[in-house]
């Protein structure tokens, strides 16, 4: 015993050298005695045949709030006393160890550790947390996530009332991709804090998930009131809880921008309008996002809007529709890259249904359906109109007229001058009916004015 | 002595007069309705529109005054065919070559080109041409506005370009239609400085002796049976009256 006391207090001053002296010196002459042989490399094997290192860092300690204590209040040995213990495994001796940091830390100040404590210890006990020889201040151990973590980075889960259960597990490493990367958890979780942590019951995962949805409108207001416009929101409040909140398409931890990628924004609505984005895929608008990765076309959110969508059955959505189309297609330096032209909303617009349109707008009613550019393009299956079975072709061009022109014959189509301006190649007949009251109109009243001065000069010439 | 401004002669009977003024209502109606559809851009046009009830509405009232133009018109036609064939009414609104030299005739006097203004019969040249202005332009907007009316129906008879067609022709001939109304009709029969305030002629079917002799003088040598004058004579009458 003696020959190992000698060795140990040689070994602690070859591996202390200098700097650790300060460290070395301020530990009761007890804790020194210990260290003598728990600064060497030692394993301690439990019954299951883990094992673990004893070896303990003199430094560690000196950087603890428990540096004022000594190893003996909390392990209970001395250098007298030390009993060999056995413990089956690890786990069975962290639970061991916790329960002494109850004789000193009786007050729980929080629901938490209430909660924490009443499990069985084979549930999360106090050093999980808090460390052990490291022991911080809760206030050192607060700054930044880090406080959160200490528990979340662990394999934690919950059990919700219908027996769902969710890991509340963090992962570090979402948390930094993040846009929200430099907000602090409680800027969310907002009731929490290092001394406040309410144990709150949910019936289930989807009722956590809108409830936690409502922090997001602390700082997002803007985007928040506009929900409330939004179909997605009345049917929420409507009872349907599969309606989506704000985490459903931008995430909770992991929350990121929704302008960044268009692709990734349409498929969160694919999950749950899976037909509708299958058809869409289909479409030259879809097929170009993801074959080519042509960020120029429309997604989802760009005509339904990505907070405030409204029903699109509605007549005023419907009415909305070539305001929508118009705005890539009437964007010359848009259109120019593909070929198109920017004609196409205005001759809609000043032909009949554009005008129809534009006053049933006016009026704030539509008194029946017009057709606007999805009538005859489609809607999520727009197709180039020189494709094979574009619907625009004149053969189902004329189902599309008899939905509102019940009696439209084969001959009805070509009344639609297709968005060209009419040239001698394009409708000439109107082309020439234009061009000739160009010429005559002007003639007719330019004639019939001069004609005016002229009779009114020679009447006071003649006075 | 009676001045010959005081003396009256009969010119139009009051089915002319009444006709007349249906006409004038509904070329009003008919314009306020349909150019605020062609000139919709403005918000003029668009305060139109939504004073009349809305786009519907005035598509209604634009399509039935449409009816009630066409029941002035088309009847007219046929009445005017009708007794000119059976009743031996005088084709005096016939466009006559005469009327084309008056209107040289004319231009050159205004310019100073000619001692005496044309000498015109019942209508001057300038009456017919209107008159046939409108005649003609209403049966185009009539049957213009029957195929826009019912354009499933015009495309079983003719090809579908022709609707777009009526519609460039209903539109361009409607704004010709209102601004010679405006500027040519209206200047002749209420600003032009011979009848200024007002042509009084539409309201009483009269006109006077001195406008008579003056505007038609072939019609009054016919009617009383005079000469008014040789084209040597220096005095004649309508110059001396004219001024």
């Amino acid at each position: 015993m003696l020959f190992r006391y000698v060795l140990g207090i040689l070994f602690v001053f070859l591996v202390f050298p200098l700097n650790g002296f300060s460290a070395e010196s301020s530990i009761s002459a007890a804790d020194q005695t210990c260290m003598m042989c728990h600064s060497q490399e030692q394993d301690m094997t439990f019954d299951a045949g883990e094992k673990i290192s004893v070896k303990v860092n003199i430094e560690e300690i000196g950087r603890s709030v428990h540096r004022i204590i000594s190893c003996s209040d909390c392990h209970g040995f001395t250098a007298d006393q030390h009993p060999k213990r056995t413990f089956k495994n690890h786990r069975q001796y962290t639970a061991f160890s916790a329960k002494v940091c109850t004789q000193c830390h009786v007050s729980h100040k929080t629901k938490i550790h209430e909660k924490l404590l009443s499990q069985s210890p084979k549930g999360t006990v106090c050093l999980d947390c808090h460390g052990f020889h490291s022991i911080q201040r809760a206030r050192e151990l607060s700054k930044g996530n880090h406080y959160c973590l200490n528990c979340h980075q662990r394999e934690l889960s919950i059990t919700f009332k219908t027996g769902e259960k969710q890991s509340i597990h963090i992962n570090e490493s979402i948390l930094n991709i993040s846009v929200h990367k430099n907000l602090s958890c409680t800027d969310c979780h907002f009731g929490f804090s290092s001394e406040e942590h309410p144990l709150r019951i949910f019936k289930s995962k989807r009722d956590y998930s809108i409830a936690m949805s409502e922090s997001c409108r602390r700082c997002h207001f803007d985007k928040y009131s506009r929900t409330l416009e939004g179909i997605h929101y009345n049917l929420l409040t409507h009872g349907n809880l599969n309606a989506p909140v704000c985490t459903d398409c931008h995430g909770a931890h992991s929350v990121y921008s929704g302008r960044k990628e268009k692709l990734a924004n349409a498929k969160k609505c694919e999950r749950c309008h899976p037909e509708v984005y299958k058809t869409y895929a289909q479409s030259v608008h879809g097929g170009a996002l993801i074959l080519e990765h042509n960020e120029d076309v429309p997604i989802c959110s760009d005509c339904h809007r990505a907070h405030d969508m409204t029903d699109p059955r509605t007549t005023d959505f419907r009415n909305a529709v070539p305001q929508m189309c118009g705005n890539c297609h009437a964007d010359k330096d848009l259109m120019k890259k593909y070929g198109l032209s920017t004609a196409v909303v205005d001759t809609y617009l000043q032909d009949f249904h554009g005008v129809t349109l534009k006053f049933y707008k006016q009026q704030g009613k539509s008194v029946k359906p017009i057709a606007v550019c999805i009538d005859c393009h489609g809607i999520h299956d727009i197709t180039k109109i020189n494709a094979p079975n574009a619907p625009m072709i004149k053969a189902n061009l004329v189902k599309r007229c008899q939905k509102c022109h019940p009696g439209a014959t084969a001959n009805f189509p070509d009344s639609w001058v297709s968005h060209y301006k009419p040239s001698l190649k394009k409708a000439p007949l109107v082309y020439m009916i234009n061009f000739g009251y160009k010429v005559f109109i002007p003639f007719m009243i330019i004639g019939l004015i001069l004609q005016i001065i002229l009779h009114i000069w020679r009447y006071a010439v003649n006075r | 002595m009676k001045k010959l401004g005081d003396e009256y002669i009969k010119r139009f009977g009051p089915a002319r007069i009444i006709e007349h003024w249906l006409n004038a209502i509904v070329f009003a109606v008919l314009v306020l309705t349909g150019l605020s559809q062609k000139f919709h851009d403005y918000s003029a046009a668009q305060w139109i529109v939504m004073t009349f009830g809305g786009i519907d509405a005035t598509r209604l009232i634009h399509r039935y005054t449409g009816i009630i133009f066409a029941g002035l018109t088309i009847p007219h036609i046929l009445a005017a065919s009708f007794g000119f064939l059976f009743l031996k009414w005088q084709p005096s609104i016939i466009i006559h070559k005469n009327d084309f030299r008056d209107a040289i005739v004319n231009i050159r006097y205004y310019l100073g080109l000619e001692e005496h203004p044309a000498r015109c019969d019942r209508f001057d040249y300038k009456q017919k041409f209107e008159y046939w202005g409108v005649v003609v332009g209403g049966i185009l907007m009539i049957a213009t506005g029957a195929i826009l009316w019912v354009p499933t129906v015009a495309a079983r008879f003719f090809p579908g370009e022709f609707i777009p067609a009526a519609k460039a022709l209903h539109t361009n001939e409607a704004l010709l239609a209102f601004l010679v109304i405006v500027i040519w009709h209206i200047y002749n029969a209420v600003f032009s400085p011979e009848v200024f305030p007002i042509d009084t002629v539409m309201f009483t079917g009269k006109i006077s002796k001195e406008r008579m002799i003056h505007e038609h003088p072939l019609e009054y040598e016919r009617l009383f049976g005079v000469s008014l004058k040789s084209p040597e004579d220096e005095n004649a009458p309508e110059k001396s009256m004219t001024t």
